[in-house]
């Protein structure tokens, strides 16, 4: 069992089908794509991704919502920032238009009807985390933030896209005292408690369609936990580059 | 310094006056305020009216966000169904009973209160409904006080007052960075530093196992906290929420000091906002 687990395709419509090229090449049978939010962002182009999805999409490939759909829809009035304060924050003013614009109002109503993340096997993947779709984790998070990612669900391992970067971020080992004194034990001792935890990890698994003719994605063996991240050169630097070859580390 | 601090007063008057009495014979410098001034008890303007004319600083409970904004402000608000069956009577209640002077209070109330390396919430950081009970995942609990940047976490919601040290704490860590050129593997252990949790209690709706309001005496030299029991008239509050027409179950678990409802279902889970 295999996955290619993407994310951030932002209306590059070139990069996901180069990506997708590069799933189908490869030697190991992969049964399951996730894609973690983001397939549009203020690029005209967007609304030819949707359609291209919504038409090819195969039983196995699950969609989740990313931050560029919570703000389409903050702009329709559908989530809790109608103002695009963030949007404007982070792009400018100019963005809400070029987002508004991208996207038709069929495929905003088919864009809500995506799930917020997917919880598979001892796995969670979401474009952020639990906390929501704007909540970018990178590698340099801080390592107790991370856990509380992965403790809030309980999941081993998460899979996340918002900060685009591809990383593996592994916790092997965890280990803490807890010492608890309550009213009701006044004369007794404190309870102490060691807390020691199983190895969990989060991946950054890349992005697709941010960076011209360079997409990024992972590929993940749920049986073995391996993690394999995939380059993918296409446009002008496809025939420079030997796509996905040298670029991985780990094996399957 | 010696600092006292209470929590979830929940309109209990008699309850506040008793441990307000008792705080200034410990001779407590300052006083804090967690929240939950209002909701179950009989008297949520007077409450209201007393840390107010007193000026003790306050944050904003559970309690106070929803009579603001609204129950079921989260999906955390009730640990189980029929807590929230209960709740939903007491909110009903208060939203009708408080004045307009009230709840512009409770509207301003701060979430988090900062004293030095000391961390005041309700909840806790991440939320006011999140219950951060002795038994949570000691990790979580360690990233909730570490998001405040403080050392000593003071929080109440539980109800229970109870010290929780954490120490010894160490995490290896691997790390594969794919955006640096040679992406190699990066081993490090960090180690954490020691923190606390303090939990005040409950003033007005105590629920370790006996009628006495609860708070605590916490002195910022020796690090040391004194868990305070206080005796006051609780039937007379228990016939005040008879008269004034809450149900009657808030007026029998205020004289046992339990709350049977809480034990229905498991609260210990983390809220996900």
């Amino acid at each position: 069992m295999f996955w290619a687990i993407l994310s951030g395709i932002e209306g590059n419509l070139p990069a996901y089908k180069a990506v997708l090229k590069d799933i189908q090449r490869q030697p190991i049978r992969v049964e399951e794509i996730y894609i973690l939010g983001d397939l549009i962002g203020p690029r005209p182009e967007s609304e030819a991704l949707v359609q291209y999805i919504r038409e090819t999409r195969s039983h196995s490939t699950h969609i989740c919502m990313g931050w560029w759909e919570e703000q389409l829809f903050n702009l329709h009035g559908l989530r809790r920032d109608p103002d695009a304060i963030a949007l404007k924050e982070k792009y400018g003013a100019a963005a809400i238009e070029q987002l508004w614009n991208a996207v038709s109002r069929d495929s905003t109503d088919w864009l809500r009807g995506l799930d917020f993340g997917f919880f598979e096997l001892d796995c969670l993947l979401a474009h952020g985390s639990t906390l929501g779709c704007d909540d970018e984790l990178t590698p340099d998070t801080h390592p107790l933030t991370l856990l509380d990612r992965l403790l809030r669900s309980d999941a081993n391992t998460l899979f996340c896209g918002r900060s685009g970067l591809a990383f593996q971020y592994q916790l092997p080992h965890s280990q803490i005292t807890s010492t608890v004194k309550t009213i009701g034990t006044p004369t007794s001792e404190p309870v102490v408690q060691e807390y020691s935890l199983k190895p969990r990890q989060i991946v950054g698994v890349g992005n697709v369609g941010r960076t011209l003719d360079q997409a990024s994605y992972v590929l993940y063996n749920p049986n073995n936990n391996k993690v394999k991240f995939q380059q993918v050169a296409y446009g002008e630097n496809a025939s420079a580059v030997s796509a996905s070859r040298g670029k991985g580390f780990g094996s399957y | 310094m010696k600092i006292a601090v209470i929590s979830c007063i929940h309109g209990n008057l008699e309850a506040l006056n008793a441990v307000l009495a008792d705080i200034d014979h410990q001779g407590a410098d300052q006083t804090f305020c967690l929240g939950d001034l209002v909701g179950y008890g009989p008297y949520p303007n007077e409450v209201v009216e007393i840390i107010r004319d007193r000026q003790i600083p306050s944050c904003q409970g559970c309690w106070d966000e929803d009579i603001i904004d609204g129950l079921n402000a989260c999906e955390c608000s009730y640990p189980s169904l029929l807590a929230e069956k209960r709740g939903r009577l007491a909110h009903e209640w208060t939203d009708a009973e408080v004045t307009a002077q009230t709840r512009e209070y409770l509207a301003q109330m701060p979430l988090t209160l900062r004293h030095e390396n000391l961390c005041f919430v309700h909840g806790s950081p991440q939320s006011q409904h999140e219950y951060l009970l002795p038994e949570t995942s000691a990790f979580i609990a360690l990233e909730r006080v570490l998001s405040t940047g403080a050392d000593v976490l003071f929080c109440g919601h539980t109800h229970v007052p109870y010290v929780r040290t954490l120490s010894d704490g160490q995490l290896q860590i691997r790390v594969v960075n794919q955006a640096q050129a040679n992406a190699q593997a990066n081993s490090q252990t960090l180690t954490t530093p020691l923190k606390r949790i303090i939990n005040a209690g409950s003033v007005g709706e105590p629920r370790h196992g006996k009628p006495q309001a609860t708070y605590i005496i916490y002195d910022t030299l020796s690090e040391q906290t004194i868990f305070r029991e206080v005796d006051y008239d609780y039937e007379k509050t228990c016939a005040a929420i008879v008269s004034k027409g809450l149900p009657p179950i808030f007026a029998w678990r205020l004289s046992k000091g339990l709350e049977f409802a809480e034990k229905a279902d498991d609260p210990t889970h983390v809220c996900e906002r």
